[in-house]
């Protein structure tokens, strides 16, 4: 088991991911820990680090970036040396819900289960990143929706919610919304990016 | 050049308000002055073909405004007291070859010693100008006409990583060294609204001046955007170029997504090119025989990418 540090300050792409790879090729890492200076680097690193393998965190501090992949989560040394306060670097999990009621079947049934579902969300814990609404789903951000009280309980946890802004538009429920950020395509596929994992149903 | 106060001459017909391509200026009813310099570091290894891609670069912006090339200049940067010349030799070899197949003459130049290389041209050309084609021409309805693949930013900077297959890196300078000349003469038997070509903004900083300055939004139809081969592979590994991300954060608050599109493609929506295609809008009843024609010139990649759908504010929606 072995942990590197490169420092790629000052380094323009693709210099940087050059660097990483030769340390990655040596075969022998399962920390890494590479600091740049700008956006660009930061991106290319953590992509270079998730298609070799690893799981990828990003820290920044006044325009530095540490990002830090680490592969056998939990037995490197790594772990303990990154993030003392913090515990383990978090996963993001990113829930997208497309439809106003769960599965086929039953209309009543499906928008009881529905509720449920968004209610029971809250034991996904602290890595519950955001919650994405979109098409029928947009409905349960609106006033008087029986979506809205969970949704808002969820958000006063620090999740955050995102409500796509053309379906809204489209159902006419622009100024009804009473819950979470209206939101575009771009912003929605960003998260998804993003997050660790999605959980999708439409 | 913000700063500097704007030009009042009659005979200026594009200056630098438009951000377009090249400057025109009217000589006569007949004819008027396309004129363009362009120079840049190299974007591969073999100074020959770094020559050709520079030259077919500067000369890109004449066909753009649809004119024709008449002269050029050489630009120089070279570093003459610790490179050997014959390296300077093969850049200037390639760019001749590119300015004779242009049909335009090399007629002088200018360089100076610099320790890093850079090479290009000062351009002149003519155009009638009543066929002269900006980027504000397009109108709603219009089909959008692009002549060359996408992803030579990315190419170039994994040519530089060495991280490439020599298939896809031949395909990349193939591609970048290419004269637009044969797009022009295709898209000029056809009635168009407006043209330019794609280079460092890439295709969604150009699609937003021309949206911008036609005053319409452009939906662009993203899996027909034609890509060089491996791009989105490289992508994924990391080898996007700075000024790739710039552009597609700089442009991100006017783009929007009509469905899920894969983040790779976005970057390679954005990737900044050297001696892209030319986008080209015309009616889009007419779109499918430009792109036949272009093809049977041997413009194998064009491809009809988007329309303009509606008018305003100057959007980008991605479908």
């Amino acid at each position: 088991m072995g942990e590197a540090t490169l420092d790629c300050s000052g380094l323009a792409c693709p210099q940087p991911v050059l660097k990483v790879k030769q340390v990655v090729d040596r075969g022998d890492v399962t920390c890494l820990r590479v600091i740049v200076d700008n956006g660009a680097a930061r991106e290319n690193v953590s992509r270079f680090l998730e298609r070799s393998g690893y799981e990828v965190s990003v820290r920044e501090q006044a325009g530095i970036f540490e990002v830090t992949g680490t592969r056998e989560a939990g037995a490197s040394i790594c772990d303990a040396v990154t993030a003392p306060e913090e515990g383990r670097a978090q996963r993001k999990i990113a829930v997208l819900i497309g439809t106003d009621q769960m599965g086929t079947g039953d209309e009543t049934l499906g928008r009881k289960l529905l509720l449920n579902f968004i209610g029971t969300l809250k034991e996904l814990g602290p890595e519950l990143w955001r919650v994405i609404l979109l098409n029928g789903g947009v409905k349960l951000s609106v006033d008087e929706s029986d979506g809205l009280p969970g949704l808002l309980e969820l958000e006063k946890d620090g999740v955050t919610v995102l409500v796509c802004g053309t379906c809204l538009g489209h159902f006419q429920l622009l100024d009804r919304k009473r819950v979470g950020e209206t939101t575009n395509m771009m912003d929605i596929v960003t998260a998804l990016q993003l997050a660790d994992k999605v959980i999708s149903f439409t | 050049m913000e700063t500097l106060p704007l030009e009042t001459d009659p005979n200026l017909l594009v200056g630098r308000e438009t951000s377009d391509d090249a400057g025109v200026y009217r000589l006569s009813d007949e004819q008027a002055l396309v004129q363009t310099i362009d120079f840049i570091t190299p974007v591969v290894n073999d100074p020959y073909d770094f020559g050709r891609i520079a030259a077919a670069n500067a000369l890109s912006d004449v066909y753009a405004m649809g004119g024709h090339p008449l002269t050029a200049m050489n630009v120089v940067c070279f570093p003459v007291k610790s490179m050997d010349k014959a390296v300077l030799g093969e850049i200037l070899r390639g760019g001749i070859e590119t300015i004779h197949a242009a049909g335009a003459v090399l007629v002088g130049g200018h360089s100076v010693e610099d320790p890093e290389i850079k090479y290009g041209l000062s351009v002149t050309g003519l155009v009638h100008p009543n066929e002269v084609l900006t980027n504000a021409g397009v109108q709603v309805g219009d089909g959008l006409v692009l002549t060359k693949p996408l992803g030579t930013g990315i190419l170039a900077t994994a040519i530089k990583a060495g991280l490439v297959s020599k298939e896809a890196e031949r395909r990349a300078i193939e591609s970048m060294a290419t004269l637009n000349r044969k797009a022009a003469e295709t898209m000029a038997e056809f009635k168009v609204h407006a043209c330019t070509d794609i280079t460092g903004f890439g295709l969604f900083g150009h699609l937003l001046e021309m949206a911008t300055g036609s005053r319409v939004s452009i939906t662009v139809y993203t899996e027909r955007v034609p890509l060089l081969p491996e791009v989105l592979d490289l992508v994924q590994m990391g080898l996007v170029p700075a000024g790739s991300f710039e552009n597609r954060n700089y442009c991100a608050h006017q783009i929007e997504a009509l469905r899920a599109i894969d983040p790779m493609l976005l970057d390679v929506l954005a990737d900044a090119q050297t001696s892209g295609g030319l986008l080209i809008a015309l009616p889009q009843e007419d779109a499918p025989s430009l792109v036949d024609a272009l093809k049977s010139h041997s413009i194998l990649d064009a491809a009809l990418i988007g329309q303009a759908t509606e008018t305003g504010s100057g959007k980008i929606l991605l479908a």
